[in-house]
């Protein structure tokens, strides 16, 4: 699947001389290569020293200017021991698509590999997809192809996946989606060898009565199982025009929303299970460089089979953000503190870092600790520190590095070392770069 | 009745109201590929230019405002309208940490970007853990159908 991919994606490019009058341009490549020694305790000493190059190409206003082609990519090469324990080699086309972007109603099309976002589908596929805003505040989207698979096995995926989302807004008042996915031989169950259509159906909504008041949800019902998998809602207020409130609420029944797993050893949804979680956050600009974030959530798991999964943790701690001398200078600290329910652990988490961009030089130190209430392997604190340096040495070309140390409950002492050289090359300039 | 019988439902009943209400696709210049002006270093706050509305969207400006709760949540807006944030974000900003398969972990490939809202950093191999005992659906959003061939290593 991935060398039909990769060879889609050569057969694309191959396209583009023909279909291309008055074209932009814009490469992007992150070479990166990471030096390790790995030395854990009762395993023989590795150096691992893999390179990887991530490439990406954006040509747009091809054939008559609405057409435009998007490819991104990584490979992966070890030139010491297998940074992986597997294969020496690996890599992955992400994307690869051409797109048709029409001129009116944010109409387009896209044929090729690429990511949809529409309601509760979130989806990667090898097919077509298409979505126009239509009169009177409604719109509607919709996709078809093969779901990409995973390297591990062909039961990773089903064989054909179709799906889409109509929606409604009207003014700045309201927005509600309906959105759906069928996927031919999604569920495999190990099992008994079977497979299953996965299927999976919902809505989402947007509410804004008043302006400082919002209320957005979604929600996603599993109808190859027939039951609720999943209810999300966000309340936002906006008392004040530097401060944000948001309150949170989330439940998920394990048994739907598990349903589709391919990785039944982690999310096995036979163990049925329940998980609800509510919380909030606060959001308050201090001043133009002052942000602080508060924020608690509290989760419940309950009705499990494993009697040990069940309980009440909480999660809770705050975020601050500066910036000086028109923002070359961004430094931040944050506390977060997990309480585990009985049976599981907790940890604190202490964060801070520094980082100054000139545009031309760039630095950075980070350090973060995570302290746990019980030894994982006789240990019980991790700590890391991660130092950047940066130069930008044309304004395409920029080459940085990071050397990193750590003790943790699976190193004593875990150096790395990372170079990393990263390219940006826009032929026009359109507006902000993205 | 059964799952496939409601999904067909649902489907037809959605594409017959949205077709049927509205035959006639908008009028309305779409929004643009690029954002026509250069934004400055950090989070943006849209409200700066944008008073009221930005042209084309329902939502106002303040509901996209780039707070650090606003990138934790940000799947609701993703879900919605994806046409709006692809005008400043590029399709491979979002595989930064949105794959099918990820190589690196983000906080390692954006190491020079300790200002990046980033997850799992530090030992989040020791953190996992718990995280994931606690509430295990964070995890799935991101592993349960992709990316989760280095799950696999231990979790066979």
């Amino acid at each position: 699947m991935k060398k039909k991919g990769l060879t889609s994606a050569l057969a694309l490019t191959t396209l583009v001389p023909s279909l291309a009058f008055a074209v932009d341009f814009q490469a992007d490549g992150t070479s990166i290569f990471r030096l390790e020694q790995r030395a854990t305790p009762g395993f023989e000493k590795q150096t691992v020293a893999p390179f990887t190059q991530f490439a990406g190409v954006d040509v747009d206003k091809l054939a008559d200017g609405n057409l435009s082609l998007h490819l991104y990519g990584w490979e992966r090469v070890d030139l010491g021991d297998s940074s992986t324990g597997e294969k020496k080699n690996d890599g992955e086309l992400s994307y690869g698509y051409l797109r048709y972007r029409f001129a009116r109603a944010n109409g387009d099309l896209k044929a090729g590999r690429f990511v949809v976002n529409e309601g509760i589908a979130s989806e990667q596929l090898d097919g077509v997809a298409g979505r126009t805003d239509l009169a009177k505040g409604f719109a509607l989207s919709a996709f078809a192809g093969a779901p990409v698979k995973l390297d591990r096995g062909s039961n990773t995926k089903g064989s054909f996946i179709a799906g889409g989302r109509g929606s409604y807004a009207y003014g700045s008042i309201l927005e509600v989606g309906i959105s759906g996915v069928h996927e031919k031989g999604g569920i495999y169950e190990p099992l008994t060898g079977n497979k299953y259509d996965r299927e999976l159906v919902g809505g989402d909504f947007w509410l804004r009565p008043e302006k400082h008041v919002e209320l957005n949800g979604r929600g996603s019902y599993d109808a190859s199982t027939d039951g609720m998998a999943e209810q999300s809602y966000q309340l936002k207020l906006f008392p004040l025009k530097n401060v944000t409130v948001s309150g949170l609420y989330n439940d998920a029944d394990l048994a739907h929303y598990f349903s589709a797993s391919n990785l039944r050893s982690l999310f096995n949804p036979d163990l049925g299970g329940k998980v609800k979680s509510y919380g909030g956050a606060v959001t308050w600009n201090v001043a133009a460089p002052v942000d602080v974030t508060g924020d608690f959530r509290h989760i419940k798991r309950s009705d499990s089979i494993d009697q040990n999964l069940n309980g009440d943790s909480n999660r809770y701690g705050a975020d601050l953000r500066l910036n000086f001398l028109d923002k070359k200078v961004r430094p931040g600290v944050s506390y977060h503190r997990v309480e585990g329910a009985t049976g599981f652990n907790s940890y604190h988490e202490i964060r801070g870092y520094c980082m100054y961009d000139n545009g031309r030089y760039q630095g950075s130190v980070d350090g973060i600790a995570q302290l746990f209430k019980s030894s994982l392997y006789q240990v019980k604190n991790a700590y890391e520190a991660v130092a950047s340096a940066g130069w930008r040495i044309i304004p395409a070309l920029a080459l940085s590095g990071e050397v990193s140390y750590s003790r943790n409950p699976w190193a004593t002492d875990d150096v790395r070392g990372l170079v990393r050289l990263t390219f940006n090359y826009i032929s026009e300039s359109k507006g902000a770069n993205k | 009745m059964t799952g496939a019988k409601l999904f067909g439902i649902v489907v037809a009943v959605s594409g017959m109201l949205t077709i049927g209400a509205c035959a006639v696709i908008s009028k309305q210049e779409s929004l643009p590929a690029w954002h026509p002006e250069a934004l400055g270093e950090g989070r943006p706050d849209c409200v700066e230019c944008h008073e009221d509305q930005i042209k084309g969207v329902a939502k106002g400006p303040t509901t996209f405002k780039h707070t650090t709760e606003f990138i934790r949540q940000h799947r609701f807006y993703a879900a919605q309208d994806g046409k709006l944030c692809e005008i400043c974000h590029k399709a491979s900003f979002c595989n930064t940490c949105h794959a099918n398969e990820r190589e690196i972990k983000p906080s390692v490939f954006l190491g020079n970007r300790p200002d990046r809202e980033l997850i799992h950093r530090g030992d989040y191999l020791s953190v996992h853990m718990i995280d994931g005992k606690v509430d295990p659906t964070s995890c799935y959003r991101c592993h349960g159908r992709a990316n989760n061939e280095k799950c696999v290593r231990c979790h066979r």
